[in-house]
């Protein structure tokens, strides 16, 4: 106790020298903080067991104390802000410290620890007053581990909540009428934006902006957006569609078929060949696969042959 | 129209058809097309051809070729120089100066036009001369091979480009270009015998982009790099002989498939687009193996290729061995809706493959057989493949149509005979234009044409039954077969040609039956058969008395005689009766097998042998007569009006289960707006067994009696509400599209979507309009807010998510045209123009056009009317411009018989020019320009004109006074005889004297309706001899020959516009030239005047015969001073009647004159200049040389097609 006592005092001083040197405002917040901070770490080192240590080791642990506990609030703030809100929550701490490697879970247990120090609160030169013209109910009381210089428990209708249970909705028709109109307001929402944000044409002079056109935009190639089904309408036939796949594997499973037609082409192919009896040398050794001339390789120019006519 | 002196000769021993005997002096066995370079940048094309021929005649000296567009650099004739002409009358029809506006002297010149380069007729627009040198040659009746060096350099028809400007190489860039046209067009993109009748074998070289494919016809024997490997050359081999029309090509950047059934038939489409083509073809193989297999002939060619191309001309286009197909027919899995839209192009292109392609056609009159017979036997793939039902039904549907047009317009004549000149009347006088040709026939008639063409065929076929049938076709394709492959007899070949007399010789061979008065019914003659029908029933003989009456005086209506199937429908069951329609009999007595009773209750035996039980009540207590059909089996050509109760019609509805009866009587009750045909219709409609487009007209029907009997609850289940709509329709309309929910379906709903905009704007009903107030938003009715808030949803969507061709779009833009024409939205056309722009997919275009067409009409917009002209002549895409042509001719801003501020000279002008010369390079465009201008104007002059100087005129022919023809409607067009008879008109100019010159100003006016039709004879006599009549083209061109002449205090002083003259001097020293055979061409372009002018006295007398020295021309230069000048210079010149001639023969002569000629021809032939020539002379001219060179003057051809004569030197 008396260790606890003498780094609570050599705090003080501290404190007293730096509200002797400067009399600023900001300063003397900075300076509180910077005190409350060292009887922290002085008593938390306490609790760990030591007796003494020394001024420099102090500064440095608070300093740690200190850039950890800011970085708590930045990171707390950001994802507040991230979420489009003002105040940081609960869960924006809890996201914070889950992110900065930090066990909430022992946190509980950790406050509820039996060898703690319970630190006085700081002075506080002129509390808040919250208007209380709405009381509704009674605050809950602090729990034992919460100093009680802590804020209170706001109203209670903030937090208590009141499970009820109700038949989820099921019904066809009030299903389909709720998809329908989502999926209403999504387009026209999103038309309208679209019209927004681009040229528009309207029908009526006066008003261009009730039913708003998205204007025509002439394409360079118009067939392949008036042809090709949509990327969404592809996902949808890859989803629904297997037996597509079936099919083409049917026709490559023709093998019969194919080869019938095959003969007849090759031989329709060598009758032309015998006619242009410099063509024959071309093709010789890719029987196995498809006879088709566009899928025969590109030649290369013949050195110097004219090519007779006729 | 004129027939040549030739023709008719021609044409009897082509009756007499002994064989096939070709209209030219020569016979092409085998043609060489090498196109070495293509860019699409400048899109151009050059390359050369050379065709092999064997002369038949030995005094050959002159070869016709055809030739459009294309710029000919050399001839060449077995590697000797040879000298051409190039003269192409079709490219101008009618002169510039001539105020003609009526569309009679139009189609007259028109058809003579055509006739002039028909190579039918042995025509053409290059006349190329044989060299002195190789005379000897041909008249051993060597073969002589002709070597023509070409290019074509932004070709307007024929060959068409599609270049999208992006980014990159031509190739990534999907650029294109591929051949079209109507009938034979190939002329446009290479020289050639533009005929179907002249075959020959080919070989065809492409040098391609080394990222493109090169398409053509026949076999790809080989690809090969050139030397700086940057491209390649394809060459093809097509060794079965076919004629040049039957050539395509098209070359693009083309994915390449090869048919995974059939190796030898492969696809190409534009790049990413495989996946589609994969599906769209996957079927094809079905097809061919069903034509195979009815026709037991294997497909005639060795290979096949189908292209599916961006802009395409028509949906399909038949070429041999390869078809190009538009692009817009490819469809993903997705899309059910088009694909039996798309099958039934790939049969129908397969179809003509067999007959058009591998068999072709004697000449135009046989072209209703191959036509009939693609289209018979593409009608029995639909039968197999859609069944019995959409069968009859397509067949019901093209019967209605053929005889909706025929009672329209006056008759399709599928087998017009043209023959000797006793024939005054013309076929088809009752039309706007000719129908000796093809490309003068309007594309509406033509579309019809091909439909009567199968119509006959299935007639036919029911007369000899499909068995003999198909061993005609059969027959016909062995023939031909054998005899393609005859590789060294071209005599052969004829046999590979189908003519009406040979396809009718089988048809009685395989038969033995006579179909002679069949074919002389609907062949020969035009019309169709129009049939009152009415009864009664006479209950003491037990008979029905039918009496069937037929309209035979209207036009397109013809009279049937013959036997006529009745099918009567009584209660023992269904009887046919076969009755004889002769020609003073009306009535017809049928016996009844039932007595009529009541009670027994037994089942009912219908025709196809089904027993039903029926109620009875209805029907009369008296008859035994359920339903009465004339023709069931649609074996006449014919409309039926049929008299029968209601109750006849509901049981013929619910029971007859022929789905033709089913409409029929469908369409009847339209007529019986009453409870019980409701009930009929409704049953029908909910049966699902029945036949859906029976159910879809059953749903339409209904919406027409519900409305006749104003019962709101019927229309609330239908889309189609005329009158009011009641709110509860338009409510289910929204709430199907609200709770339309596609997500989970394997296929795309945008037709349905597209449908139910459509069945949105059927509800729209004419909004009440205070004072005509502006519409704004605020007086929006609110079923129209509602209905504006889906359509802006779904166009806007569209933008996002686009639909399958755009079918969403195209339903908004009407559906929004629907409201600003009943008065709910303001009426403005902006919205339409812009998706009208190029760039839009062509749905989306024609939509918004036809939108815009519907605006100038309705707003009489002249600004409008005047945007759809501009587009008509300069849209990239021939297609948007036809249909503009089209749609505004299906909608008429005005018609003949209306007064409209639209209506006015200068949109006369417009017009007449457009169809004149702005269109020559499409026969589709320059038929449907002249359709419009009919549609508008009629026959005659039209009546915004003012009137023209004179209203009297002189007939020079009767030497008295009528009025002016141009202002009594039709009344040239009645007088056909001198249009047809060129002596007469011959006569008419050697008759008339100096007096009647100068008092027929306006006569001269007229009769350069014939005179043109003389000159289209004179301007391609070169290798004819000239006939009696004939006039080098002096006469006529009056309108070309530019002469101002000022008669001041008749002191002569003329100017003469020396643009025409040099060239028609040109023009006409090679006709002399080479008809003087001896001389060698390099020597007559530089003989002296003289020696030439010696010619012509000879030549002038011998062609005309005309004692006088007079010029003809004098006649034209008097009207054209009146023409030009004021009224009283018309008084001044009758003093100066007397001696016309003496005004110019004054003139000193001048030799340089000639030289000075001489030298313009070498200029030009250097320059290489297009055939008008801007500068102008002013040249005086003296009258002696005149009196010696009377031609000089009279140049038609001049500033026309003229190319100067290209010589070696």
């Amino acid at each position: 106790m008396a260790d606890t006592v003498a780094t609570a005092g050599a705090g003080g001083s501290g404190t007293r020298s730096g509200s002797k040197q400067s009399t600023n405002p900001a300063d003397n917040y900075h300076l509180a903080r910077r005190r409350t901070l060292q009887v922290v770490v002085s008593s938390l080192l306490t609790e760990a067991g030591f007796e003494s240590a020394e001024k420099a080791s102090v500064e440095t642990l608070t300093e740690m104390l200190q850039s950890y506990i800011s970085e708590i609030g930045r990171s707390a703030k950001s994802y507040c802000e991230h979420t489009a809100r003002t105040q940081p929550t609960l869960s924006d701490i809890v996201v914070t410290l889950v992110e900065m490697g930090f066990n909430v879970d022992t946190l509980p247990a950790y406050a509820k620890r039996s060898q703690r120090m319970v630190i006085t609160a700081p002075p506080v030169t002129n509390q808040p007053v919250t208007p209380k013209a709405l009381t509704a109910g009674q605050n809950r009381p602090h729990p034992p581990h919460i100093p009680s210089h802590f804020p209170e428990f706001p109203d209670p209708h903030t937090y208590i909540k009141t499970p009820t249970y109700r038949e989820p909705v099921s019904d066809y028709q009030v299903l389909r009428e709720k998809a329908a109109s989502q999926r209403r307001d999504v387009e026209r929402a999103l038309t309208r934006f679209m019209a927004k944000t681009g040229e528009t044409q309207s029908l009526f002079k006066d008003d261009v902006s009730t039913f708003p056109l998205i204007a025509a935009r002439p394409f360079t190639i118009p067939y392949l957006t008036a042809l090709l089904p949509s990327e969404l309408e592809m996902q949808q036939m890859e989803e629904t569609d297997s037996s597509e796949q079936d099919e083409q594997t049917d026709t490559e499973n023709l093998p019969l078929h194919i080869s019938t037609d095959d003969s007849g082409a090759e031989k329709e192919n060598t009758s032309v060949l015998q006619q242009n009896p410099s063509l024959s040398g071309s093709r010789n050794g890719e029987e196995n696969i498809i006879d088709n001339p566009y899928l025969r390789p590109v030649k290369k120019p013949k050195i110097r042959r004219k090519k007779s006519l006729s | 129209m004129p027939p040549t002196g030739f023709e008719p000769a021609r044409m009897n021993r082509k009756k007499g058809d002994k064989g096939f005997e070709s209209p030219r002096p020569y016979k092409l066995t085998h043609q060489v097309v090498c196109i070495n370079n293509i860019n699409f940048q400048r899109k151009s094309v050059v390359g050369f051809v050379e065709l092999t021929i064997f002369p038949t005649v030995a005094n050959l000296n002159r070869i016709k070729l055809n030739s459009k567009q294309c710029r000919i650099y050399r001839v060449r004739i077995n590697d000797l120089e040879a000298a051409f002409i190039y003269n192409d009358p079709t490219l101008e029809v009618c002169h510039n100066e001539s105020k003609q506006r009526n569309l009679n002297y139009f189609s007259n010149a028109y058809a003579a036009a055509v006739s002039a380069v028909d190579p039918d007729a042995g025509n053409g627009e290059l006349c190329i001369k044989v060299p002195s040198e190789l005379w000897k040659h041909v008249d051993e009746l060597k073969v002589l091979k002709i070597h023509i060096n070409f290019s074509l350099d932004q070709p307007k028809g024929g060959l068409h480009f599609v270049v999208p400007s992006v980014e990159g190489s031509m190739a990534e860039r999907g650029a294109h270009v591929f051949s079209c046209g109507y009938q034979n067009s190939t002329r446009f993109w290479f020289p050639c015998v533009d005929s179907y009748s002249e075959l020959c074998t080919w070989k065809l070289e492409f040098t391609v982009d080394a990222a493109m494919v090169a398409v053509s016809n026949g076999d790809l024997v080989e690809t090969v790099y050139t030397h700086d490997m940057r491209k390649k050359t394809f060459h093809y081999m097509l060794t079965i002989p076919t004629a040049a029309s039957n050539i395509s090509l098209a070359i693009g950047p083309f994915e390449i498939l090869v048919d995974p059934y059939m190796h030898e038939v492969t696809h190409f489409c534009l790049p990413q687009l495989l996946p589609l083509l994969k599906h769209t073809t996957s079927y094809l193989h079905e097809v061919f193996e069903f034509y195979e297999e009815i026709l037991t002939c294997r497909y005639p060619y060795s290979c096949f290729k189908t292209v599916f191309i961006d802009e395409a001309y028509v949906e399909v286009a038949a070429y041999a061995s390869m078809s190009i197909f538009s692009t817009n027919l490819l469809h993903s899995a997705m899309i059910i809706d088009e694909t039996p839209l798309t099958r039934r192009c790939l049969a129908q292109s397969l179809a003509q493959q067999f007959f058009g392609c591998f068999i072709s056609r004697m000449s135009w009159s046989d072209e209703w057989v191959l036509k009939g017979i693609s289209g018979y036997i593409y009608g029995l793939w639909m039968k197999k493949t859609f069944g019995v039902n959409e069968y009859r039904h397509w067949i019901k549907e093209e019967l209605d149509k053929i005889v909706a047009y025929e009672l329209k317009t006056g008759g399709v004549l599928l087998h017009p005979i043209f023959g000797g000149g006793k024939e005054k009347d013309n076929p088809a006088s009752h039309l706007h234009f000719s129908i000796k040709h093809p490309h003068t026939l309007s594309w509406e008639y033509y579309t019809m044409f091909q439909c009567k063409a199968h119509l006959v065929m299935r007639l036919i076929e029911n007369r000899i039954s499909m068995e003999f049938m198909l061993q005609v076709f059969n027959k016909l394709l062995s023939l031909a077969s054998t005899a393609s492959s005859q590789k060294f007899q071209s005599h052969m070949w004829s046999q590979m040609l189908v003519s009406t007399s040979g396809f009718l010789k089988s048809i009685s061979n395989v038969s033995g039956k006579d179909i002679q008065p069949l074919i002389k019914q609907w062949v020969d003659q035009s019309g169709v058969v129009k049939f009152y029908g009415s009864f009664a029933f006479n209950r003491k003989r037990n008979v029905l008395e039918l009496e069937i009456k037929q309209d035979y005086t209207s036009p397109g209506t013809q009279k049937y005689v013959g036997p006529l199937k009745v099918t009567v429908q009584e209660l023992d069951g269904s009887f046919n009766h076969t009755l004889q329609i002769e020609e003073n009999s009306l009535k017809h007595d049928i016996p009844c097998h039932s007595k009529s009773r009541r009670n027994k209750k037994k089942k009912i035996p219908l025709m196809n042998g089904e027993e039903v039980d029926m109620d009875l009540s209805a029907m009369d207590a008296d008859s035994p007569l359920l339903w009465i059909r004339i023709d069931p089996d649609m074996s006449v050509l014919r409309k039926v009006e049929f008299e029968q109760a209601d109750f006849m019609w509901q049981y013929q509805l619910r029971y007859e289960r022929d789905v033709v009866a089913q409409q029929e009587s469908i369409l009847a009750l339209e007529k019986f707006p009453t409870p019980a045909s409701r009930l009929a219709l409704t049953d029908i409609l909910e049966q699902e067994q029945c036949f859906y487009r029976v159910r879809m007209s059953a749903c339409f029907c209904l919406a027409k009696i519900a409305n006749s009997m104003t019962m709101p609850v019927a229309m609330a289940l239908l889309r189609d509400v005329h009158n009011l709509c009641p709110k509860e329709v338009l409510t289910f309309i929204l709430d199907l599209i609200k709770y339309n929910d596609n997500r989970k379906n394997k296929f795309s709903d945008n037709y349905y979507r597209a449908e139910m905009i459509d069945a949105l704007a059927n509800s729209v009903t004419p909004a009440v309009s205070v004072n005509n107030e502006v519409r704004t938003l605020d007086n929006l009715n609110p079923d129209v807010r509602l209905i504006l808030e889906e359509i802006t949803r779904f166009l806007n969507m569209e933008k996002l998510l686009p639909s399958y061709r755009h079918t969403i779009t195209v339903s908004c833009l009407r559906a929004i045209r629907v409201l600003q024409k009943n008065g709910h939205v303001p009426s403005d056309p902006a919205l339409f123009k812009s998706y009208a722009e190029y760039g839009h997919f062509v749905d989306i275009r024609i939509a918004a056009l036809e939108a815009v067409v519907d605006y100038t009409k309705v707003d009489r917009s002249y600004e409008e009317l005047q945007w759809l002209l501009n587009m008509i002549q300069n849209d990239p895409v021939p297609y948007v411009r036809h249909k503009i042509l089209n749609m505004l001719t299906k909608n008429p801003p005005f018609t003949k018989n209306m007064e409209s501020p639209l209506c006015n000279e200068a949109l006369v002008d417009q017009l007449w020019k457009l169809m004149n010369s702005g269109t020559s390079h499409d026969w589709r465009l320059r038929c449907g320009a002249v359709d419009l201008y009919f549609t508008l104007f009629g026959l005659s002059r039209p009546s915004c004109l003012p009137l023209p100087e004179l209203g009297l005129v002189l007939n020079l022919k009767e030497k008295k006074a009528v009025l002016n023809p141009t202002i009594i409607p039709e009344a040239i067009a009645g007088n056909p005889e001198a249009a047809v008879n060129p002596s007469s008109h011959a006569q008419l100019v050697g008759f008339q004297n100096p007096e009647d010159d100068h008092l027929a100003k306006e006569a001269a006016c007229n009769m350069s309706a014939h005179q043109q039709g003389v000159k289209r004879k004179a301007d391609t006599p070169l290798g004819s001899p000239l006939e009696p009549g004939q006039i080098l083209e002096k006469n006529e061109d009056s309108s070309k020959v530019k002469l101002k002449i000022r008669f001041s205090n008749s002191q002569d002083e003329e100017e003469i516009d020396m643009d025409t003259v040099h060239d028609s001097q040109a023009f006409i020293s090679h006709h002399l030239n080479m008809l003087e055979r001896p001389s060698t061409p390099g020597l007559s372009k530089y003989r002296p005047a003289n020696s030439r002018s010696a010619l012509i006295p000879q030549h002038s007398s011998a062609c005309d015969g005309t004692p006088t020295t007079k010029p003809p021309w004098s006649m034209e230069l008097t009207r054209k001073g009146t023409g030009k000048e004021q009224p009283p210079l018309e008084m001044s010149m009758r003093p100066a009647a007397a001696a016309p001639l003496s005004v110019f023969t004054k003139e000193p002569a001048s030799s340089k004159h000639s030289d000075h000629h001489h030298h313009h021809h070498h200029e030009h032939k250097k320059k290489k200049k297009k055939h008008k020539h801007k500068h102008k002379h002013k040249h005086k001219h003296d009258s002696k040389e005149k009196d010696k060179e009377p031609f000089a003057f009279s140049s038609p051809a001049s500033g026309r097609s003229i190319r100067s004569p290209s010589l070696s030197d």
